[in-house]
């Protein structure tokens, strides 16, 4: 408890630091990314809370998966990867060893080449589901060790579609 | 003729299965739900007095399947069927299969619908009516075009008559660009399509999207509700819908009102159906016909106070549509969908392990959600309509505001945030819409700062356990509070308050 974490928003972004300094009956302490934020917090019997930060009134509640917390703060929904709990999985300057599928859907178009090397924001694969189109790109520099699907190929949520490699320096 | 009806079959699934069930209840009448397998545990199935399951959950082999729909009626007994929206709800064949079928189809005739379902024949039935379209002309003839041009003004449009998405299309805003964008449009037309015809409109840069919603009966009678502004689209899909337009005064309304009526009339129009105009510079044009209830048709209830499911099923059983009643005040609506904002829009799923809904004066939520359900990639991903009443439209704006902000649902990516953030924004605020608004000013749409802290911490109170546990099937809406088996601060033995304040 109180642990620092590093969280990542899945989906995009960058990571966070954040730590619960200090808990009273009905006040935090929190620190994000080094900055030192007191706000109201009152839990309710359903596992929810009220958050105050300033002005600012967040009902907020969440979920915690094995690699994953899914929350909402308000209108606000954001699933954070355990960015701590999955270093090991991780592949030394890649945001991530693989390209997954964000949803279930049909691949359409294949960029990525076997062998070749990527960079940021490279598109790698094209998804369809619910008829619209989804490109999936390059999160870092990186060459593509093996494409693990064909074209026309429906895929569930979370099936690996590409595996990467280290950039080489 | 009357016919009163005994059993409806709803042939749809989610909020609007529920939606249509609710009024036929009210009606006193039995319900039938259809389902395919992805939704045996759907709210729609628990609602209604029977349910049949249609088939898998691909829509073509179960809700978009006439001949299994059509089963699940004769078998239960059903004496009607409604559509609901989308699915089959706009499809002459399967109108015209219940009737085949000597049921009663809750929407307009099949012939009526085939009338104003295709574009080109609507705009020539409304041209017919006296009903303005986008002013146009059928030809290449560059001095033809020319003189056109100079009638409606420019920038005009140039498009293959075969066309589609975006080829063979030109933007032209000045004469002397003229010539060469007929000559390329049509060279590009031939290469794509094969075939070179192109035509010519007034080019509408800013328009905004109001539409009227009707009701027409068996007899022959046809009223108008207003009109509803649905100008907040992102690829012609709807996000906010409201009612009153700011940009429509009495003189415009009833004009609006008056073509829609003319149009609905030169069909025979029976039931519920929405006539969607552009307007520009006090101009207005045919968009298309919408021959069914729309997602958005809360809007017109609320304001006039009436119901247009339970409408639509007395206008089934033949009796007589009633003059409105005058409306009032303001509604707003906003479509909660399962996507996300930040990516594109792309489509969200997950599993509703959370859900809080707001509850208070002036707010309505019509929604299939309850805590556990699950969201797959098989249907429309509409989770849940808010619908805000205020005595004018600021305060419509504002009770979303505190809505929205009471629209918790923690599972899948939802597009609540960037809701709110439109309805907050100045431009909303002061009535300044058009279709071009989301790419005008939330094209790069990010969670704000503030939000974003409050999640990570959130994300930390749940990693410490603080928070998220003790989740039983509570739903907000029966107000039924379950006692936690922990405090959450007995989970917080390791916990060192360092700090007093």
């Amino acid at each position: 408890m109180g642990t620092p974490l590093k969280l990542k928003r899945i989906g995009g972004g960058p990571e966070r630091d954040v730590e619960l300094t200090a808990l009273s009956d009905s006040s935090i302490i929190a620190r994000v990314d080094g900055e030192e934020i007191s706000a109201e917090l009152e839990t309710l019997s359903d596992g929810s809370a009220m958050l105050a930060i300033g002005e600012r009134r967040f009902h907020i509640s969440g979920t915690k998966r094995a690699n994953s917390i899914l929350v909402a703060a308000g209108a606000t929904s954001a699933e954070y990867q355990i960015v701590e709990a999955r270093r090991g999985a991780h592949h030394v300057g890649l945001t991530s060893p693989t390209i997954d599928a964000p949803m279930p859907g049909t691949v359409l178009k294949i960029l990525a080449k076997e062998g070749a090397r990527v960079e940021t924001n490279d598109p790698l694969i094209v998804l369809e589901a619910m008829k619209t189109e989804t490109t999936l790109s390059a999160e870092s520099p990186a060459v593509i060790k093996r494409v693990c699907v064909q074209v026309g190929q429906r895929v569930d949520h979370g099936a690996t579609l590409i595996e990467l490699a280290p950039a080489p320096e | 003729m009357k016919r009163p009806l005994k059993k409806l079959l709803i042939a749809n699934r989610g909020e609007i299965a529920l939606r249509v069930i609710r009024s036929a209840r009210l009606l006193g009448l039995k319900t039938v739900a259809v389902f395919s397998e992805a939704d045996k545990a759907s709210t729609h199935v628990a609602a209604a007095d029977e349910a049949r399951l249609i088939g898998p959950a691909p829509p073509a082999e179960s809700y978009l399947n006439i001949d299994a729909v059509m089963r699940a009626a004769i078998e239960t007994g059903a004496d009607a069927i409604h559509p609901g929206y989308g699915f089959l709800s706009e499809r002459p064949a399967f109108a015209r299969a219940v009737e085949a079928a000597g049921l009663i189809f809750v929407g307009p005739s099949s012939s009526s619908m085939e009338a104003v379902g295709d574009k080109v024949a609507a705009r020539r039935l409304a041209m017919d009516a006296k009903v303005p379209v986008v002013p146009g002309i059928e030809t290449a003839d560059a001095a033809s075009v020319r003189a056109f041009a100079k009638k409606v003004g420019y920038p005009i449009l140039v498009k293959a008559s075969a066309g589609g998405g975006g080829r063979g299309m030109r933007l032209v805003e000045q004469p002397d660009a003229l010539e060469a964008a007929l000559e390329s449009a049509a060279r590009e037309a031939q290469a794509a399509f094969g075939d070179g015809r192109i035509f010519v409109e007034k080019y509408l840069a800013k328009p905004r999207h109001i539409e009227v919603q009707i009701l027409g009966d068996s007899h022959g009678k046809i009223i108008a509700l207003g009109e509803r502004e649905c100008s907040i689209q992102r690829r012609h899909q709807k996000l906010i819908e409201e009612s009153p337009s700011v940009a429509v005064d009495e003189k415009l309304r009833a004009r609006l009102c008056d073509a829609a009526v003319r149009l609905a009339g030169a069909v025979g129009y029976q039931s519920a159906g929405t006539v969607e105009f552009l307007l520009q510079d006090g101009e207005f044009y045919l968009l298309e016909v919408n021959a069914r209830l729309q997602v958005e048709h809360p809007v017109t209830e609320i304001r006039f106070g009436c119901d247009l499911v339970a409408e639509q099923l007395r206008i089934a059983a033949g009796e007589h549509v009633a003059d409105p009643v005058p409306p009032r005040g303001a509604t707003i609506e906003c479509r909660i969908t399962a996507e996300d904002a930040e990516h594109d829009f792309r489509p969200a799923i997950g599993r509703v392990s959370y859900l809080h809904l707001p509850n208070a004066p002036g707010v309505r939520v019509d929604t299939f959600l309850t805590q556990g359900t699950e969201i797959g990639a098989n249907y429309d991903s509409l989770l849940a309509k808010v619908i805000c009443y205020g005595a004018n439209r600021e305060e419509a704006r504002r009770r979303m505001l505190l809505a929205l902000d009471d629209v918790v649902i923690v599972g899948l990516h939802h597009t609540t945030a960037f809701l709110r953030e439109v309805i907050a924004s100045e431009h909303f605020e002061r009535g300044e819409l058009s279709t071009h608004f989301v790419d005008d000013h939330f094209g790069k749409w990010r969670h704000d700062a503030s939000a974003e802290k409050a999640a990570l911490i959130t994300a930390a109170l749940v990693a410490a356990g603080t928070i998220g546990k003790g989740q039983s099937m509570r739903s907000s809406s029966n107000g039924k509070i379950e006692r936690r088996d922990q405090s959450p601060w007995t989970t917080l033995g390791g916990f060192q308050l360092w700090e007093r304040r």
